[in-house]
């Protein structure tokens, strides 16, 4: 069956994936496999695709929506409408089909002895067609964990494309030698048997219905060290080197004991040991499944000298198709039988259908078959079937082709029919008589005849009896109707929400005093700055600032590399000071498991690879010379243990906060806390943080004051704030009365078919929400307006730039002096590129973002660029104008600034 | 056989032991059991009652000779073992506190409008109307303006929606409804109208319960105004009463609750911390507490509140009277916090027998709502509990008294927080919804109350519609329940179909097989092995 896993390699960019490295969500996954298993293979895909056996209406009979609940009615009115148009076909519909289609293949993996001795090559092949895509990463010989690490440049194949920092997707080719007339598509990857590749992960998707084929659930693991003589214990049970799912991590471990570390003769030692590399070929069963197109057209014909009705059933399906059938005989819908004599090839089926197979078209494509059906009968009722397993139906319902209309004398039908729609005009008019309210009658006429149509059965839709009696589509329709009902009241209520924000401006928000507002006084930025600073009346410690603040993110990615980032940076203090810098945010300061900070250990030790905490001191205090601000980056929803438990689990803390497991969230099977569960979303790389527990937030709250104290921060960066609940930050943000401060909340926008919506509110809404839970003492970095503008700007879709009331679309159009404006930062840009900004575009981004309201951020590695100068142009405007983050912006002028400035 | 006897205080009733009948007078005991008892029994003192008891559908009581009371108690005893079948749950939606604007015009009539259609087709049973004092007597006293109101009953009964309507007398903050201007500007001459703390800090957003029968209001007394309130909808809207208009509840303090604004905070979740501070300091209440305590023999007690609560902020354990025995297990506690509670309920009772005479003629169903204190629930004196006004410990029920006036009025409870999970409580308040809930609940079962729940956060998503659905499954729990509330997010895409799902959920819920992905019914479709019925029908 299929199985709709995801493989959580490959989501949209996500924030935080440069940790998953050191993390290990699979660790548990991969320990249970480790004996070999008979392989089989999942076959994932997307959730969307599982109903298949779906039908769409008959193009030519395409009805409005809001008939569809008069099901029998309808037809019938349809039917008698073809009678003037033909008096010899009585009825003709096509019915669009799509059959599930199932085609069986096999994957191919052969490791092989290339040109010589040290150079090997694997071959993976697939023989469905298809665009297939392997989506592959390595294990080094000394990783630590068992994620995927991006292969060395010259073992990926041409084509091959980086998916984030762990791993290649190469297309495969359609090979040359095909084989027995089937094609194959494969892929080839050579490598050198005397690099540190210790195993090949993969797995393969197909682009064409975005399926993954994974084996057993997981990736593809193709061992590349024999790694008996180190743990015969763990993979004794194997012979020799084949495909299999292994515990390698484990493995490495072993191999990764300090001593041997990365040193030279550790790698000529397992080269030795690659000698017993064998080469293998392994093949895969895989069954990939697509919907096929096929119609079946029914038609109906009268005889005129026999009183009989011909009904002609033609489909293109191929193979035997069955027609499972029965005829009604009055409106109730009841299948019986007809009198025989039947079509050939018919049989009973139990008592309550006929099966008919029809027949074969010569051409050998489709088949056909002829129904002669007395007069009398209301409708012929079917569905077709395939196979045992497969049957295809109408919408859920069975295909209803009416007969009645010549049959039963006109007039009576028409007269069934008048009365119908005589009912229908009057309730519909009782409705509309009454409709005296305003607003009632604004609503559309199609909800108030749906209201009316199905009066009975919203009393209870769902209720045992409706559920029999009342037909499937008819409570789809109730549905969508429902739905689109919801949508416009979410609208015109969304709409009040600005008027919110504006309240809230007016009464709880110190605002500057006015300032004249001429253009005529021009300050120079960098006294700009420190008259900002140093005006009485400006209210610190609400973690909003002064509002005039213009941030800089003052590292990238790669800043760790030099160990000395902290020096760097004091040498560019006045440059970032005279450009309009305002705030500069640090990289986090402590001692970390990973050198760019993330991944913090004990938080009272402040050397890190970004220097000393007397480097960092003085950092600060030269910033505070030139009227910067300096932000610290704290990480509060994870830390890594520097002990085991009894269980040998990482979850004891060293340092001067030596928390034990009680400080970890219950929730994380992989840490076992001990505390209460997390008040937000796990990060699975590192024990996540009990804020729940008093002695950890008191213990954070002094730790925070000590930053203030003893480093001179002004405010924080918090990261990962997706992790535990605001509530805790405003209790961090009062309890350490920052300048300013901003959380970073990051998730996906919302995309229909890789189309972004136009509408982000429901994103926009999470990240106020997170704001609303810090009780507006810290802001956010507006993850929304970066989205927006990636397509706004990056395909010049500029309509996407205004909401539905013309204000700006992203966190900044409705709690403006809580959004952080950004284009990009150390994930999304830098070395990692996690979700790049559009190349080429920065410049209008930095337009945009600086000549609106909100917070602006600029990311280091744009300021020290070419950009400098556009940069420090726009940011002189900024602060010309006047332009605060509670500044107020109409739509209409900001289309207009874009292509300006830009131009 | 077991038969449960509900009897009022003020009926005698009779106690029922093996073969042998008496009769005692008792106010406050009422729950008398009856095992093994034959159907038929002669009670002495040559008054006969008949007993029927009628399967399980409860008890029904027959009197001869006996006091007119005594008949009433039947209606109240037959509600008690009565099953109630689980899709009798009725369902409403709260429409938004700001329907209707301080500038008397309705806001966002076309989204109501719209929304009433949607909740219809989903099979909602009806929607919560908010009727604010500050809104409908805004220009004078006896001076009221329904229109707009009148407007929305009259939407509401073309969408084929019932209506309940919370009558408020109080003040909102989010969005800001203040009360009746006139009231407001004699709070400001005389501040006593209102509820203080220990600081002397006025609460602006409802009157103080100690000036109930005080004509404070231009020579009125608050209860005169309200009585006026309540003649002057029932007139107004007597087209729609017991038709459109099935329930009222009626305001009975803060958040139209029967509590005393103990926790001023603004963002009540945000600061579980504190448990509150008693509100007894407006100058008649002090009055009050001094005549009692002379009463009582003990003036000293009568001089103010406790000295030793802890302020909002600070943890109940900070101070003396919450801690473990603290004042509050002293004869003085008892003595101060009985007669704080004991204010509160005959506050109560004093709002909801005159609305329950005022409406006794038009059926509808009259309700108030009950807090749920929940914060410090496990602690031994229930610190939140009891600045709120009621006196419940460890070792005392401080529901029984209040469900009691309920019951005595036959006026339903409104029980908000059905939402809320224990599992969601910060761990250092040591709070527990689910268990304070069920304690009132088992309290209102007692007394025959009926119960309508209401959810308390705003936010929805699939847990906390599990919770509530969890809540309303308990049996014979809650004959109403009322979703909070209608407006943007209700309608967002995060919350509507989470809550789409649950009415979905509500009303099948007997239909289990039956409740399963589309994917499964199309394939029974299709399947003649399985059952044609679908074909068929």
């Amino acid at each position: 069956m299929p199985t709709a896993a995801i493989p959580p390699l490959h989501r949209h960019p996500h924030p935080h994936c440069h940790r998953h490295r050191h993390g290990d969500s699979h660790r548990t996954a991969h320990l249970n496999s480790s004996k070999a298993r008979p392989f089989y293979l999942n076959y994932t895909r997307s959730p969307s695709m599982i109903f298949n056996v779906a039908c769409v209406p008959g193009s030519r009979h395409l009805k409005p929506a809001k008939d569809l609940p008069l099901l029998a009615s309808s037809t019938t009115d349809t039917a008698i409408v073809e009678i003037s148009e033909s008096s010899d076909v009585v009825f003709s519909e096509t019915f669009q089909l799509k059959r599930p289609e199932k085609v069986e293949g096999k994957i191919t993996i052969r490791l092989e002895n290339g040109k010589d001795d040290e150079i090997w090559q694997l071959t993976v092949g697939c023989s469905l067609p298809g665009k297939w895509i392997l989506h592959w990463g390595v294990n080094y010989i000394d990783d630590v964990g068992s994620e995927w690490n991006q292969p060395p440049p010259d073992m990926r194949p041409p084509g091959s494309i980086p998916i984030k920092d762990y791993a290649i997707e190469t297309p495969l080719e359609k090979s040359l030698a095909s084989l027995e007339g089937e094609s194959i598509y494969e892929v080839k990857i050579d490598f050198n048997t005397n690099s540190s590749i210790a195993a090949i992960n993969f797995v393969l998707k197909d682009e064409e219905t975005g399926s993954w084929y994974q084996h057993r659930g997981r990736d593809f693991k193709v061992p590349l060290i024999d790694c008996l003589q180190d743990d015969g214990n763990i993979v004794g049970a194997k012979k020799g080197l084949g495909l299999w799912l292994g515990p390698l991590r484990q493995i490495f471990n072993m191999l990764l004991k300090p001593e041997a570390a990365n040193s030279k003769e550790d790698i000529v030692k397992l080269s030795l040991q690659k000698r017993g590399l064998q080469g293998f070929y392994e093949e895969q069963a895989i069954v990939k499944e697509t919907l096929v197109d096929n119609s079946v057209v029914v038609s109906v014909r009268h005889g005129l000298e026999t009183a009989k009705n011909l009904l002609y059933i033609e489909t293109d399906l191929p193979g035997d198709v069955i027609v499972h059938w029965g005829i009604c005989k009055d409106e109730s819908k009841a299948w019986e039988f007809p009198s025989e004599p039947y079509p050939p090839e018919t049989s009973r089926f139990k008592d309550k259908a006929l099966q008919t197979l029809l027949e074969r078209k010569d051409s050998g494509h489709g088949s056909s078959g002829s129904f002669i059906l007395d007069e009398g009968f209301v409708a012929f009722v079917f569905v077709l079937k395939l196979n045992e397993n497969t049957w295809l139906n109408f919408h859920g319902n069975d295909f209803f082709i009416p007969l009645s209309s010549f049959s039963v004398p006109a007039i009576h039908s028409g007269q069934t029919h008048s009365v119908d729609e005589g009912q229908h005009k009057e309730s519909r008019s009782l409705l509309i008589s009454g409709n005296t309210s305003e607003a009632n009658q604004e609503v559309s006429a199609c909800t108030d005849e749906i209201i009316n149509d199905i009066r009975n059965l919203v009393t209870d839709i769902s209720s045992e009896k409706s559920r029999e009696t009342k037909s499937r589509k008819a409570q789809q329709s109730i549905l969508q109707e429902i739905e689109k009902l919801a949508a416009e009241a979410y609208s015109i209520f969304r709409s009040f929400i600005p008027n919110f924000t504006e309240t809230d401006l007016s009464e709880d928000e110190a605002l500057e005093p006015p300032r004249d507002t001429s253009d005529s006084v021009l300050h120079s930025p960098i006294n700009w700055v420190h008259e900002a600073l140093s005006t009485p009346s400006v209210k610190i410690s609400s973690g909003t600032g002064s509002g005039f603040e213009i941030l800089c993110q003052g590292f990238n990615w790669e800043s760790h590399k030099s160990g000395k980032w902290y020096i760097e940076l004091r040498e560019k203090a006045l440059k970032l000071a005279s450009l309009g810098f305002t705030v500069i945010w640090l990289p986090p300061p402590t001692d970390s498991v990973s050198p760019e900070g993330y991944m913090p250990r004990d938080l009272y030790n402040l050397n890190s690879r970004y220097g000393n905490i007397d480097e960092l001191k003085i950092l600060v205090k030269e910033l505070h010379e030139v009227g910067v601000r300096v932000l610290g980056d704290v990480v509060l929803n994870h830390r890594c243990a520097q002990y085991k438990n009894q269980n040998g689990v990482w979850n004891i803390f060293g340092g001067h906060l030596n928390w034990d497991d009680r400080a970890v969230v219950a929730d994380d099977p992989h840490f076992q806390g001990r505390g209460n569960k997390s008040s937000g979303d796990n990060f699975h790389a590192a024990p996540n943080i009990d804020h729940s527990q008093e002695f950890v937030r008191k213990d954070i709250k002094e730790w925070l004051h000590w930053l203030r104290e003893e480093i001179g921060y002004d405010g924080w960066r918090l990261d990962f704030a997706r992790g535990f609940w605001g509530g805790y930050v405003k209790d961090y943000l009062e309890a350490s009365e920052p300048h300013f401060a901003v959380g970073e909340y990051w998730d996906s926008l919302r995309y229909t078919y890789d189309e972004m919506d136009h509408n982000q509110d429901g994103h926009r809404q999470r990240i106020i929400d997170w704001i609303n839970a810090t009780n507006g003492t810290a802001g956010a970095f507006d993850v929304t307006t970066k989205g927006i503008l990636h397509s706004a700007l990056g395909r010049c879709e500029y309509w996407r730039l205004s909401d539905e009331k013309g204000k700006p679309p992203g966190v900044v159009g409705w709690w403006p002096s809580r959004a952080v404006t950004f284009i990009e930062n150390h994930d999304t840009g830098s070395t990692q590129g996690h979700w790049r900004f559009p190349g080429g575009k920065e410049i209008q981004g930095y337009a945009y973002i600086l000549t609106h309201p909100g917070t602006p951020s600029v990311f280091y590695d744009h300021i020290f660029s070419e950009y400098q100068f556009e940069i420090a142009t726009l940011i002189s405007i900024r602060n010309r104008n006047k332009i605060h983050c509670r500044s107020t912006v109409s739509c209409g002028c900001f289309h207009h600034r874009v292509f300006y400035l830009s131009s | 056989m077991e038969i449960s006897v509900i009897g009022n205080s003020q009926v005698n009733f009779g106690k029922i032991n093996v073969g042998f009948c008496s009769f005692s007078k008792n106010l406050n005991r009422k729950i008398y059991n009856s095992k093994n008892y034959p159907k038929t029994s002669n009670f002495c003192q040559g008054q006969n009652m008949v007993w029927h008891a009628k399967s399980s559908s409860g008890v029904t009581l027959k009197a001869s000779n006996i006091r007119a009371e005594a008949a009433l108690t039947s209606e109240k005893a037959s509600k008690i073992t009565r099953t109630r079948p689980i899709d009798a749950v009725k369902l409403y939606v709260g429409l938004p506190l700001d329907t209707v604007s301080n500038s008397a015009t309705i806001n966002n009539a076309r989204a109501i409008a719209v929304g009433l259609k949607a909740l219809k087709l989903l099979g909602v049973d009806g929607v919560e109307l908010p009727v604010w004092w500050g809104i409908a007597e805004k220009q004078a006293m006896g001076k009221y303006d329904w229109t707009c109101y009148l407007a929305l009953a009259e939407m509401v009964r073309k969408t084929g929606l019932k209506l309940h309507i919370s009558l408020c007398f109080h003040a909102s903050n989010e969005p800001k409804i203040r009360l009746p201007k006139w009231v407001s500007q004699i709070g400001e001459s005389q501040p006593d109208i209102y509820f203080a703390d220990r600081a002397g800090q006025p609460y602006k957003d409802c009157l103080s319960l100690s000036v109930d029968d005080l004509p404070v209001l231009d020579g009125k007394t608050p209860i005169e105004v309200y009585m006026g309130f309540f003649e002057s909808f029932k007139s107004s809207f007597s087209a729609f009463m017991g038709s459109t208009i099935t329930g009222i509840s009626i305001g009975l303090g803060p958040d139209g609750e029967l509590r005393y604004p103990s926790q001023r905070q603004s963002v009540k979740d945000s600061s579980q911390l504190g448990a509150g501070e008693f509100q007894c300091y407006d100058k008649n209440m002090l009055t009050n507490l001094k005549q009692h305590a002379e009463t009582l023999g003990n003036p000293l007690w009568g001089l103010g509140g406790p000295h030793d609560t802890p302020g909002y902020d600070q943890s109940p354990n900070s101070n003396g009277f919450f801690a473990d025995g603290g004042s509050w297990e002293t004869p003085y506690g008892d003595f101060f916090l009985s007669w704080y509670s004991s204010q509160l309920v005959s506050h109560g009772d004093r709002i909801l027998s005159r609305a329950a005479e005022t409406f006794k003629d038009v059926s509808v169903s009259v309700s108030g709502k009950v807090p749920l204190m929940y914060s410090w629930y496990r602690t031994r004196s229930h610190p939140s509990e009891l600045t709120a006004g009621v006196y419940n410990t460890v070792n005392r029920d401080g529901y029984e008294a209040i469900t009691e006036i309920f019951s005595r009025n036959s006026c339903n409870i409104i029980l908000p927080g059905m939402d809320l999970s224990d599992d969601h409580q910060p761990n250092e308040s040591r709070s527990s919804p689910e268990l304070l809930l069920a304690q009132i609940m088992s309290s209102c079962r007692k007394h025959g109350v009926e119960v309508s729940g209401q959810n308390s956060l705003v936010s929805g998503g699939p847990k906390v519609m599990e919770q509530i659905k969890k809540n309303l499954l308990e049996e014979n729990a809650v004959d109403l329940f009322t979703y909070q509330r209608m407006g943007a997010y209700f309608f967002s895409p995060d919350n509507f179909p989470s809550f789409t799902q649950f009415v979905r959920n509500l009303k099948q819920l007997n239909l289990h097989s039956d409740d399963l992905p589309q994917k499964d019914d199309e394939t029974a479709d299709s399947l003649p092995d399985m059952d044609l019925h679908r074909q068929v029908a």
